[in-house]
């Protein structure tokens, strides 16, 4: 039977992984963490008893190569990424495994392509699989029906930031990450073309947000990908609470962990103005002359409660893909293996998900 | 003698100044004013007091918040106040800018919030509006020098537009506005004379009925040619007639005053002088431009902001018809006289019952209101004409400073008009003391806020009692060659666009006119003439006495009640924005969306999306649908526009016209 590893099963995301492979049917599950009682407890939930925990440090090889043994996939929900890059995915990969991460950028997967093991030849090994990065490359691909004269995405709300993902959010800035107030125009990175949106109105967001241009490195991809004449990215914010907070860490220096209550606390006043809700907004231009109709669809937009969650979710579809043998082996992002339509599909009728329109 | 401020001699020189400005704006003796008496009852009100603080601050060289400036205060209280502002000490709100000078007096600078509802008028741009927001009058002139009348007049209207920038101004299709040199071609506004000296009766009257026709119906328009229109009827009998149209865009009800005087003072001698102007309008446009970037104008428009949404509605008035369907090319006009000897008992008995003419006026309005609507909580829109105290010459300026301001007016049951006009004071003065932000603006939150097009203060009270004090010399009466003025024989029109009713108090010599302004499409003429007769017999008896003292006669209910099923003018059917969101259709609306984001500034990815909605006004949208007009080849007016201002309404309004014009 196939036996699936979910390293970090017990947080916020790996949980969702967890439930989501066990309403899959996918396999057994090894849920493993540093603290053997939450994960056990994570196991407890499901009557099935297909899940068993197990106690693991990632930072023990010895430890993670047991914890990988065995398995046919190995999930990462384990962080912070930053640190984690390429490790886990190599003792996974020598383990025989196939490797997810719910995260990983670009530099996790430079990290693994530059001194690549010879198991990726047969294996698959796919970061990214989350919320963003992730389907905020992917889901934008349904649009392109047919040349694209510009593309705007627009992802963000308010959401819970976790002691780990605030760590993550501090320290993804450079441009191995993405650009600030950059736009994509005619093949190349434009620096300093847009301006941040103060209290504007956008389909799918309450009220007015501010939205931050930044050109992430994964739609820089996914522009030069579809050939789009220009693509605007922008992250949404429903206050200037954590912009505020992160400008003001980033000003400040020194080591990330200093700055992280002030990025969670931010995120919590966030939720406390709007409620918790998490936008994926995409809006494609047709170039000119193009056919309009109701198979070219200009606008997509995901909405969900809980971006963490909904991670989890698409590290759970991914596994799925993975083990059907649809995605190739190989280092890869999710964005750019995954089937758009398919994974679209499977979220719409998934219950995180609170609308899901493309038209 | 010693420098220090707290010197008796400067606290003298102080308290004598002040008694010289008192002198000079009350028409006192200085040395005679008493020191604890307001400057009220001494004769002073909202007006002068403007005036007042801005010779303060001329010659004293002390900024006095616009709050402080009541028409209570003392001479006493002033000379505190003064010398606690010259020592910096609680300098709570004194206007934030300095006029300056602009380097270049023929550089254009944009509208002020009223003239840019008056543009967007003249572009049909919405219901109740007409091809020119102007005001005509006419008045009869005897012991005319037939020969010499005519080149007297040009002679005094050419100097006059030398003196007085704006006489020269135009507007751009843009929306800014600039002054021509006075040597360049048409900038100086010439008078046309008709020679009906020898002309029979039947042929004098045929002849001033096309005049007053044409020019009541036709205003000057300054997008292309001068805002002023005067004109000169020589009759048999060294009689005469004086024409004169006024486009709102460029003068305000102050310059039209100003205007007639200087033009009388200049046309009466040849050798007449105009004190120079250390200002012009220009100059304090753009001082005001500058005003929104202060902390002063943001606490305004927070405090008004904060308002807004207990904000009352117009009165609810009974329709005929929805202004939306009247196509009125006049208003109508109702109006009477308070003779000299009552508007003299009147102007004293609101001083001893504290309250400016003007207070008591909106009161008398409001209570009249009340009853025609039957409900005592309405919102009002007040034409103001305090200009903000930036230069002591502003008075003396000819522009369109004109602004609108919000009242809610509330009455209270059981209370005499002496209470009640003391309420409506206290929030006018209480209004009026956040007035950075104009009426314009707020409206416009307010219809945002609202999410409606339909007007939001079209019920207007506008008062210009105690003007002619501020302004210095009264009104001459004989203009030389031009003869002598009969005010007794005057006519008059005004046209200004979103109003449905108008009423306007003003003096003319020793009298106060009363006037009613409306749209008689809208309303039951029967209505009208039993309102109009309440509001005379209720100003009769505050001019008698008795008024004062009674308890006002008032309907039971506050606010106007839901939905009765008739039309009024509180209750305006909104049309259905029927438009399903989603992304822009087709590639017209998506060139509608850029076309948006480039003049708003911000994303527009829905077709549903509304253009006031996304911080579009009114002059924004002409902007837009002229640029519309010239990439697409027709645009739909702002007034078809404001039925469904959104990006697929617009679409179709486009394709619409596209489709006629095809067929
Ligand atoms: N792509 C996206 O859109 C997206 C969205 C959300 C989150 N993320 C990423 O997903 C990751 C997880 O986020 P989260 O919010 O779920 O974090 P979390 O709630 O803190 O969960 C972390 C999990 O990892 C385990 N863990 C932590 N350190 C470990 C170690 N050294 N060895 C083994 N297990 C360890 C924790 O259990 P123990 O404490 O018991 O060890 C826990 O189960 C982060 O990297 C975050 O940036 C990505």
């Amino acid at each position: 039977m196939t036996v699936i590893g979910v390293l970090g099963g017990s947080g916020t995301v790996g949980r969702v992984v967890v439930d989501r492979l066990t309403e899959y049917g996918l396999g057994r599950l090894r849920v493993g963490g540093r603290d053997l009682d939450r994960a056990a407890a994570v196991c407890r939930a499901f009557p099935q008893a297909t899940a068993e925990p197990m106690r693991v440090d990632l930072h023990d090889p010895q430890n993670l190569r047991e914890f990988c043994t065995g398995c046919d996939v190995v999930v990462n929900c384990a962080g912070p990424s930053y640190q984690v890059l390429d490790a886990v995915a190599r003792v996974a990969l020598a383990a025989g495994a196939h490797y997810v991460d719910a995260a990983g950028d670009l530099a996790a997967i430079d990290a693994l392509e530059s001194a690549p093991p010879p198991e990726l030849d047969e294996r698959a090994a796919v970061f990214s699989a989350g919320l963003m990065p992730g389907l905020s490359g992917l889901l934008p691909r349904l649009l392109a029906t047919g040349p694209l004269a510009r593309l705007d995405v627009y992802v963000g709300g308010a959401a819970r930031i976790g002691e780990l993902s605030a760590v993550d959010a501090l320290l993804t800035r450079g441009p191995q990450f993405g650009t600030a107030l950059a736009v994509w125009r005619d093949g190349r990175i434009v620096p300093g073309a847009l301006a941040p949106l103060r209290a504007v109105t956008l389909p799918g967001f309450r009220g007015r947000v501010h939205a931050w241009p930044f050109l992430s490195v994964e739609t820089a991809r996914l522009a030069a990908d579809l050939g789009v004449g220009e693509l605007r990215n922008y992250t949404v914010y429903v206050t200037e609470a954590i912009p505020r907070a992160l400008a003001a860490a980033w000003a400040d220096g020194g080591p990330a962990e200093r700055h992280v209550p002030a990025v969670v606390a931010a995120a919590d006043a966030d939720i406390a103005a709007t409620g918790p809700y998490y936008t994926l907004l995409f809006q494609a231009v047709p170039a000119p002359g193009q056919p309009a109709g109701p198979d070219r669809p200009r606008r997509l937009l995901l909405q969900t409660p809980d971006s963490y969650a909904l991670s989890g979710v698409v590290a759970a579809i991914t596994v799925g893909e993975l083990l059907e043998g649809r995605i190739k082996p190989g280092a890869r992002a999710a964005a750019e293996c995954l089937d758009a339509a398919d994974v679209f599909a499977r979220l719409t009728g998934d219950p995180l998900v609170t609308a899901a329109e493309l038209h | 003698m010693t420098p220090s401020s707290s010197s008796p001699d400067v606290t003298d020189s102080i308290e004598a100044e002040l008694s010289r400005i008192w002198g000079e704006l009350l028409d006192l003796d200085p040395a005679g004013i008493p020191p604890d008496t307001g400057f009220l009852r001494l004769g002073g009100d909202s007006v002068l007091a403007v005036r007042m603080s801005a010779m303060v601050r001329k010659r004293l060289a002390v900024e006095l918040a616009l709050s402080d400036v009541t028409v209570e205060i003392t001479l006493d209280h002033l000379a505190d106040l003064v010398r606690r502002r010259a020592s910096g000490e609680g300098a709570a709100r004194a206007l934030p800018v300095e006029i300056e000078r602009r380097p270049d007096p023929s550089a254009s600078f944009p509208l002020m919030p009223l003239q840019q509802g008056y543009f967007v008028g003249q572009h049909d741009g919405w219901e109740l509006s007409y091809d020119s927001a102007h005001f005509y009058g006419d008045v009869g002139l005897v012991g005319v020098d037939g020969d010499e009348a005519a080149d007297a007049l040009e002679d005094a209207l050419t100097r006059l537009a030398l003196h007085q920038p704006m006489l020269r101004a135009r507007i751009t299709p843009e929306g800014e506005q600039y002054v021509l040199p006075p040597d360049s071609p048409g900038a100086i506004p010439r008078p046309r004379v008709y020679d009906l000296r020898e002309a029979a009766p039947d042929e004098v009257e045929a002849h001033l009925r096309a005049v007053r026709n044409e020019m009541r119906t036709t205003g000057p328009n300054p997008l292309d040619g001068p805002g002023l229109d005067i004109r000169l009827s020589l009759l048999p009998g060294d009689r005469g007639r004086l024409h004169t149209a006024m486009s709102l865009l460029t003068l305000d009800g102050w310059s039209a005053t100003l205007l007639n005087r200087e033009l009388l003072t200049l046309a009466a001698d040849w050798n007449a002088v105009l004190a120079p102007l250390g200002v012009d309008f220009g100059d304090y446009v753009t001082s005001l431009g500058r005003l929104r970037d202060t902390e002063a104008y943001a606490a305004d428009r927070d405090w008004w902001w904060e308002r807004l949404d207990g904000a009352p509605a117009p009165p609810a008035l009974p329709l005929h018809t929805d202004p939306r369907d009247v196509r009125p090319t006049t208003m109508g006009t109702r109006e009477d006289r308070l003779a000299a000897e009552r508007w003299t008992a009147l102007r004293e008995r609101c001083a001893a019952h504290g309250v400016t003419p003007s207070a008591a006026m909106v009161t008398a309005f409001g209570v009249v209101l009340a009853r025609w609507a039957g409900h005592r909580r309405m919102l009002l829109n007040s034409l103001q004409l305090n200009r903000l105290p930036l230069h002591p010459d502003i008075h003396r300026v000819i522009g369109a400073f004109a602004t609108t301001m919000l009242l809610p007016v509330e009455l209270e049951r059981g209370r005499t008009f002496t209470e009640l006009a003391g309420d409506v004071q206290r929030t006018f003065t209480e209004h009026a003391a956040h007035n950075l932000v104009s009426g314009v603006e707020v409206s416009r939150e307010l219809a945002r806020r609202r999410g409606t097009t339909r007007p939001i203060g079209p019920v207007v009270f506008q008062s210009t009692l105690g003007m002619d004090a501020a302004m210095g010399e009264r009104q001459a009466e004989s203009a030389g060659p031009l003869g002598e003025l009969v005010f007794d024989d005057f006519h008059h029109q005004l046209r200004t666009p979103q109003v449905a009713l108008e009423v306007r108090f003003y003096e003319v010599r020793e009298e106060m006119a009363i006037v009613f302004s409306l749209v008689e499409e809208l309303f039951d003429a029967d209505q009208v003439d039993a309102a109009f007769t309440d509001l005379l017999t209720l100003i009769g008896s505050l001019a008698d006495g008795p008024g004062w003292d009674r308890v006002v006669e008032l309907p039971a209910v506050g606010d106007p009640e839901g939905a009765t099923g008739d039309l009024s003018l509180d209750r305006l059917p909104e049309r259905g924005a029927d438009q399903q969101e989603g992304p822009p259709a087709d590639e017209l609306e998506q060139r509608i969306c850029e076309l948006w984001e480039e003049i708003l500034g911000v994303p527009v990815l829905d077709r549903a999306t509304g253009f006031f909605s996304l911080g579009g006004d009114s002059l924004l949208a002409v902007r837009a649908l002229a640029r519309i007009a010239k990439e697409v080849g027709t645009a739909p007016s702002v007034r078809e526009f404001l039925d469904a201002p959104t990006v697929a309404g617009l679409a179709a309004a486009v394709r619409a016209r596209l489709e006629g014009s095809r067929r």
